[in-house]
């Protein structure tokens, strides 16, 4: 396997994350708070807050996922940071992958508080932790690659319209679709919630920690759901996505 | 086998679109190892595509390009290892630093923490931002953060500097600086190829350069080369009534109150600031400029 591959991917991740962390550490934090929102909302007019807590772990990795899968990229191309790469011994998969995780790196501190707690609530089992990682390195991936594809398709659109569209879709996938609140809800749009990845990931996690029951079958297609969304993202932006302008 | 630097035949690019845009027209040219060249053109020449495409960023219509031997489009890998590029009009991050974008560039080149740490300071030692290394871009300014990204671009220990117009933007101080940085590269075995659209930049810089124009390169040699391509070699601006002087048949160019005048030769310039100062016109002799043949050979100077 190709270390510099990986270790690469790494280095671009940690140029995106680490000096906007040291410098603007109140990023965290206003990552959580956002997340944590509709938990209050749970709190003062009910409802539950295991369902909430589950929702602002599925926030907390996929909200900056996605936004940052657009604006990095746009940003990149605008202060041209993007031609240096290009022209630098740098695969395009790395960079795409290192843009991918810088956001992951911003939001762990968030999720692990989010995760913590729900398991003291006693919303997340212990022995489901395993799951709800996996899940919800499944919805970072789909969340970028859904990322990808606008940032790929709108490549003439500024810097601050993709900034917009980011911030609108990713409200949406996270405050609109059944992330915060449970799916039964949705009735016969329910197969709604397992086509957006935000919602079927927290479908997943509370499957795994028992406060929702699914049949077998529903988890399988569930999980492929998640991978397919991802496969499928990554096929339409190799159809537009080109390292070398022609 | 002593292979050039970079090499390109007929290369050849056209936008497409709905106007189709030729930017390169068979360009054919050979840059040597350790010598600093200058691709010099009107915005809009063809600079930035050659550029772009000797740096694997862009694929030729026609022709072929060829870096230490590896040609860029099939072996864009192995050329991508012997590269730096500074873009045009770059910009950078206003919360990395200086230290940052060379330590993080160079790390991506393979380099260990250790040797990135050394070839960062000197880089930064190089375009004299050693001591403003740890402030965040945002608080730069035009002119530093340019440096930070020629910088990030020497940090990388290339044997090739491909800079798109490096200094636009930077005052008269910073662009010197630049210009020694540059020049103590190419003394240690650089080869670096730039494009500036500043006559004064490729006359002073250039080992070698080509005056590029509508996509095709119209002249190339060393600046004093290109000097004498032109008919006249000198010029002499007088500044007053040049009425009583006899200029007919000179090449000239009206510049308000002043007129310059081009003459085939030395004795000629003289013999004209002579006549000048005699008739009370102030008058000032000196060898053509890169500019006057510049302009001379891309055909759009303003001859009176």
């Amino acid at each position: 396997m190709n270390l510099k591959f990986l270790k690469d991917a790494f280095i671009i991740a940690e140029l995106k994350a680490i000096p906007d962390l040291k410098r603007n550490p109140s990023m965290i934090l206003l990552i959580a708070v956002i997340s944590s929102f509709p938990l209050f909302y749970l709190l003062v007019f009910g409802g539950s807050l295991s369902y909430g807590l589950v929702g602002a772990m599925v926030a907390t990795i996929s909200f900056i996922g996605l936004a940052a899968a657009i604006q990095d990229i746009s940003q990149d191309r605008y202060v041209k940071i993007r031609e240096m790469i290009v022209a630098m011994p740098v695969n395009s998969i790395s960079y795409a992958l290192g843009v991918a995780l810088g956001p992951l790196f911003i939001s762990a501190p968030g999720l692990i508080f989010f995760m913590v707690l729900a398991v003291i609530q006693g919303a997340l089992p212990v022995w489901s932790i395993g799951w709800a990682i996996a899940s919800l390195l499944l919805c970072w991936a789909a969340g970028s690659s859904i990322g990808f594809i606008i940032s790929t398709y709108l490549q003439r659109a500024s810097v601050y319209t993709l900034n917009n569209i980011a911030n609108i879709i990713g409200l949406g996938l996270v405050f609109i679709a059944p992330v915060y609140y449970p799916e039964e809800i949705l009735g016969s749009l329910r197969w709604l919630s397992i086509v957006v990845p935000t919602s079927n990931t927290a479908g997943l996690i509370r499957y795994y920690a028992g406060t929702m029951q699914l049949p077998l079958n529903m988890v399988l297609i569930r999980w492929l759901a998640l991978a397919a969304t991802v496969v499928v993202s990554m096929i339409i932006v190799s159809f537009k996505a080109k390292w070398r302008e022609t | 086998m002593n292979v050039e630097a970079i090499k390109t035949e007929d290369l050849s690019k056209t936008y497409s679109g709905k106007q189709p845009v030729q930017a390169l027209k068979g360009v054919s040219l050979s840059i040597k190892k350790g010598e600093l060249f200058t691709l010099l053109g009107l915005n809009g020449a063809g600079k930035t595509t050659f550029l772009k495409i000797v740096s694997t960023q862009l694929s030729p219509t026609k022709g072929s390009a060829y870096v230490l031997g590896s040609e860029v489009m099939a072996q864009a890998n192995e050329v991508k290892k012997h590269i730096a590029v500074v873009p045009q009009d770059v910009l950078t991050y206003g919360n990395l630093t200086p230290w940052e974008y060379c330590y993080y560039f160079s790390l991506l080149r393979g380099k260990s923490k250790h040797e990135t740490e050394k070839v960062s300071q000197k880089a930064l030692k190089a375009v004299e931002l050693w001591d403003l290394r740890n402030r965040r871009c945002l608080e730069l300014s035009g002119g530093e953060k340019k440096r930070a990204i020629i910088a990030t671009a020497l940090a990388s220990d290339a044997a090739i500097l491909l800079l798109d117009e490096p200094t636009s933007g930077l005052d008269a101080v910073a662009r010197r600086k630049v210009w020694v940085a540059l020049r103590e590269l190419v003394e240690q075995g650089t080869t670096i190829l730039l494009t500036t659209h500043m006559m004064e930049e490729a006359e002073i810089l250039s080992d070698r350069l080509a005056i590029i124009d509508k996509g095709s390169v119209i002249a190339e040699g060393t600046p004093e080369e290109i000097k004498h391509l032109a008919k006249e070699k000198f010029r002499v601006v007088i500044e007053g009534n040049a009425h009583d002087l006899n200029l007919e048949g000179n090449s000239r160019t009206k510049l308000g109150s002043k007129e310059i005048v081009y003459v085939p030769d030395e004795d000629q310039a003289l013999e004209l600031v002579k006549t000048s100062l005699k008739k009370g016109v102030k008058a000032e002799a000196a060898r053509v400029t890169l500019e006057d043949v510049f302009v001379k050979l891309v055909g759009r100077g303003e001859e009176a």
